[in-house]
């Protein structure tokens, strides 16, 4: 009697064990779980790190973007700034005020700038008035 | 992920009419100064297929030139290609625009054949780390 029952039982579990193998609905379940979290991390690791490179060179774009450009003083330069320069550099030239310090001050600055303008004509124009002011020259 | 190729669709329209708007502003100042008598040769503005090893983390994949060529008027000597060349690179504002805009080499030819001179855009403003 008992030695039925336990060959019955045995196998039922046979047979129960059997058919979840056949199906193999536990062991692909834990598993896609698992591979579908690994790649959800894996996405947001990379995302973030994208993000932040994203974000640098954007802000460094949209600066760029955002400012004007006189293309009106650039082709004027082009042509006649090398003339302008060339005049201002002798005219503003601080060694041409060696008595007066005052002068001789204010000669420097204007002649940094316009060694830093030289490609500019507008600010050398603004220059040149500057100049004709401050230091009595006449153009 | 949707979203991002969205926005880089957008950003690359975006781009292009910028592109186009610069060269059209340069070429109509430059029309304006020739006519008015400011300058006296008529530069021109266009894309050029540019040197690809002087590409940066912006540069166009293809056509990252800005060439800017001398049409009628005076034929221009090397110092005055040279000195066209150095007006734009010290215009930082100008120098950055054409970086992000993708270009990466800044070309000033004359009008016969190739001659002329070329830049390294990257050379002259500090771009932010790859």
């Amino acid at each position: 009697m008992n030695d039925t029952l336990i060959n019955d039982s045995i196998k039922i579990i046979n047979t129960i064990i059997a058919r979840k193998v056949e199906k193999g609905e536990s062991i692909n379940w834990w598993m896609w779980i698992a591979v579908v979290q690994f790649l959800i991390i894996i996405y947001l690791i990379i995302k973030d790190r994208l993000n932040s490179k994203n974000t640098e060179k954007l802000r460094f774009k949209n600066e760029s973007l955002a400012k004007d450009i006189d293309f009106d003083n650039i082709i004027n330069s082009s042509f006649n700034s090398t003339k302008l320069y060339d005049e201002l550099k002798v005219k503003c030239h601080p060694d041409r005020f060696p008595i007066d310090d005052e002068k001789n001050i204010i000669a420097d600055k204007i002649f940094q700038e316009i060694t830093k303008n030289k490609t500019n004509i507008k600010r050398l124009i603004e220059l040149k008035e500057e100049a004709q002011k401050k230091l009595d020259l006449n153009f | 992920m949707l979203n991002n190729t969205w926005n880089n669709i957008i950003e690359w329209f975006r781009d292009r009419s910028e592109r186009a708007k610069l060269i059209r502003s340069f070429n109509e100042s430059a029309k304006t100064s020739f006519v008015s008598g400011i300058a006296p040769t008529l530069l021109k503005a266009s894309i050029s297929k540019g040197e690809s090893t002087y590409k940066h983390q912006f540069s166009n994949w293809l056509y990252s030139g800005f060439r800017i060529q001398a049409f009628t008027g005076r034929i221009l000597k090397k110092e005055e290609l040279i000195h066209i060349g150095n007006v734009i690179l010290q215009n930082d504002t100008l120098v950055r625009k054409l970086i992000v805009l993708g270009w990466d080499t800044l070309e000033v030819h004359g009008d016969a054949g190739t001659y002329g001179c070329r830049w390294q855009l990257k050379d002259y403003i500090p771009l932010p780390k790859n």
